[in-house]
């Protein structure tokens, strides 16, 4: 929270911090109304989205790794980020500044998923052919967003590019009051489902003589992951890798046993990405989107692991 | 618990399996023998419930094995597959513990007991030493014996095993072939093997199951009904029984 464009003295930010619970508080801050405005309207609900946002993404992509078999999965492989930028691209191009895009990409993110299931659920082998629908769903979704960009007015697609590269600066209270709470129960869910991903993860043969109903359980699990990683692309943006980098990064530190991933996943993703913002905040006069930042990191550590590929923590 | 099955059938493509009546007592091993592409693993797999099968075609103890829940069933029954690959190179211990999804719900993990159960049947199969070891670290006999014991910890009154000896030297074919007869004699656990080693199987067999084109071709104690007749109609070669120590021996 002392991490910021406006220099507050850190004690002050304590200060403020407080002061709804302490009144006497306000008295030796120069400026009251506007630090705790500063604290609370802006600074805290961006690091509550960090913090949310991701746990959400690396609990969902620890999760459909395990589901899917493959540690290469990540959160938005079902066609999730290519619906939720078309959805915000449409809103931002067409709608106006009046009409929230985190709705509307909330809403085409769910739509590229069912449709991805849809196609996906008449096939024998669920795997690959979901697999592979959601790289068709998204090839289609990045055609039509193309085309929205085509239409764009130039301030348009700025702010829409600011969104693509994944932008906790639009946090405020009004949009996390929904999509917190979501994430939050999302990833409880999946935390709580942590075992089951163990058993989830062998072959589907194997998980049905084990006595598990593999049909609902991947269901709820392919439920919750979509709902945590839309609800939080839907207010910060795409940010990429962190569902990719952070289960392994976990796997290395203690195993595979989902027990340990999922839930350690959560507090290192949650870490990572407060950090990775408070870095895109402050490196520079003006802010760079933390998407950014991100795949940055995310893409050198895609590479040594395709490199290193030998099954050591795996 | 013993097993009945009823006019099963199941078909792929150019495939079709077709029993019209068996049983399966508990406490005996029973070995289901043919030629590749007899049908032998879908038979198991069917009884199993690993691919549908239609109600009212295979019972275990007069209960439908196709209308009961998932986790019923595979407290029942387990299966044993012939291998086991995965992406994640889970912990021996952590393998076996599958075993109990089962008895453990959605939103929870293992206890204790459930702990204490796997430790039970990893010291039975021998591996007690293995237990944080990765699995893809033991050898094909070695993994082997995680897969029953892994089975065991299903707790369930009948076991069947795929092909529990493929690709393995003698030893750990008679280490496996062993553990699964004490199961039976000990444990009193109806057990289900498919075996390509016909001599193992006419050694350990309390029944044996001859099949061949996705039909039964004969059932029964190794000793009245292995002749060589029987052999060369369902192998299509000719083979030798001879006597030996009052054991039948085949040679071909």
């Amino acid at each position: 929270m002392y991490i910021g464009p406006w220099h507050i003295p850190p004690q002050d930010i304590f200060k403020a911090f407080l002061s709804p619970l302490f009144p006497s508080l306000k008295q030796g801050l120069p400026d009251a109304e506007r630090y705790i405005s500063t604290v609370y309207d802006i600074r805290l609900p961006r690091l509550l989205l960090a913090l949310m946002a991701g746990a959400a993404l690396s609990v969902s992509g620890a999760s459909l790794q395990a589901l899917f078999k493959n540690p290469l999965v990540n959160e938005y492989i079902l066609g999730l980020s290519s619906g939720a930028a078309f959805g915000a691209a449409i809103s931002i191009v067409f709608l106006g500044q009046h009409f929230p895009p985190q709705i509307s990409a909330f809403a085409f993110s769910v739509v590229a998923v069912l449709a991805v299931w849809t196609v996906a659920k008449k096939s024998d082998s669920q795997i690959i052919s979901l697999l592979l629908t959601g790289v068709i769903v998204s090839a289609f979704f990045s055609a039509l967003l193309s085309l929205a960009e085509f239409f764009a007015s130039p301030y348009a697609l700025q702010s829409l590019f600011s969104w693509l590269m994944g932008d906790l600066s639009q946090a405020g209270w009004r949009p996390l009051a929904l999509s917190l709470p979501l994430m939050g129960l999302g990833t409880v869910g999946l935390i709580l489902m942590r075992w089951r991903m163990n058993v989830l993860s062998m072959s589907d043969e194997e998980a049905k003589s084990l006595g598990v109903n593999i049909r609902n359980e991947k269901l709820l699990v392919i439920f919750l992951a979509t709902l945590i990683t839309s609800a939080a692309t839907a207010v910060a943006g795409i940010i990429g890798w962190i569902g990719l980098i952070v289960p392994h990064l976990v796997r290395m530190m203690v195993g595979v046993d989902n027990r340990r991933v999922v839930p350690l996943s959560a507090a290192l993703g949650a870490g990572f990405l407060i950090l990775a913002d408070d870095l895109a905040r402050s490196l520079a006069s003006f802010e760079i989107p933390v998407g950014i930042f991100t795949s940055l990191i995310g893409i050198p550590f895609f590479i040594f692991l395709l490199k290193k590929s030998k099954k050591v923590w795996l | 618990m013993s097993i009945r099955i009823q006019d099963l059938r199941y078909g792929y493509r150019n495939f079709s399996l077709h029993v019209q009546s068996l049983a399966f007592e508990s406490a005996k091993m029973t070995s289901i023998v043919g030629p590749n592409g007899a049908g032998k693993t879908t038979l198991l797999k069917c009884l199993s419930a690993i691919l549908p099968v239609s109600k009212g075609s295979v019972f275990v103890d007069g209960r439908d094995v196709a209308s009961m829940p998932e986790e019923e069933r595979a407290k029942i029954l387990a299966y044993v597959p012939q291998e086991h690959s995965s992406a994640f190179n889970y912990t021996v211990e952590d393998y076996v513990l599958m075993g109990r999804a089962a008895y453990i719900t959605l939103f929870s993990t293992p206890s204790s007991s459930d702990v204490r159960i796997v430790q039970e049947a990893l010291e039975y199969v021998g591996l007690s030493r293995y237990a944080s070891r990765p699995y893809f670290q033991l050898s094909s006999g070695e993994r082997r014996l995680v897969l029953i014991a892994r089975a065991l910890a299903q707790k369930s009154d009948i076991l069947v095993l795929d092909e529990p000896t493929s690709f393995l030297d003698p030893k750990h074919e008679t280490e496996i072939l062993d553990l699964a007869k004490k199961l039976a004699v000990e444990k009193k656990k109806t057990i289900l093997v498919t075996l390509h080693n016909l001599d193992l199987a006419v050694k350990y067999s309390d029944v044996m199951v001859f099949m061949k084109k996705g039909i039964l071709v004969a059932c029964g104690q190794p000793d009245d009904i292995l002749t060589e007749t029987l052999l060369e109609n369902v192998y299509e070669i000719k083979m030798h029984i001879i006597r030996y120590n009052g054991r039948k021996f085949i040679v071909k």
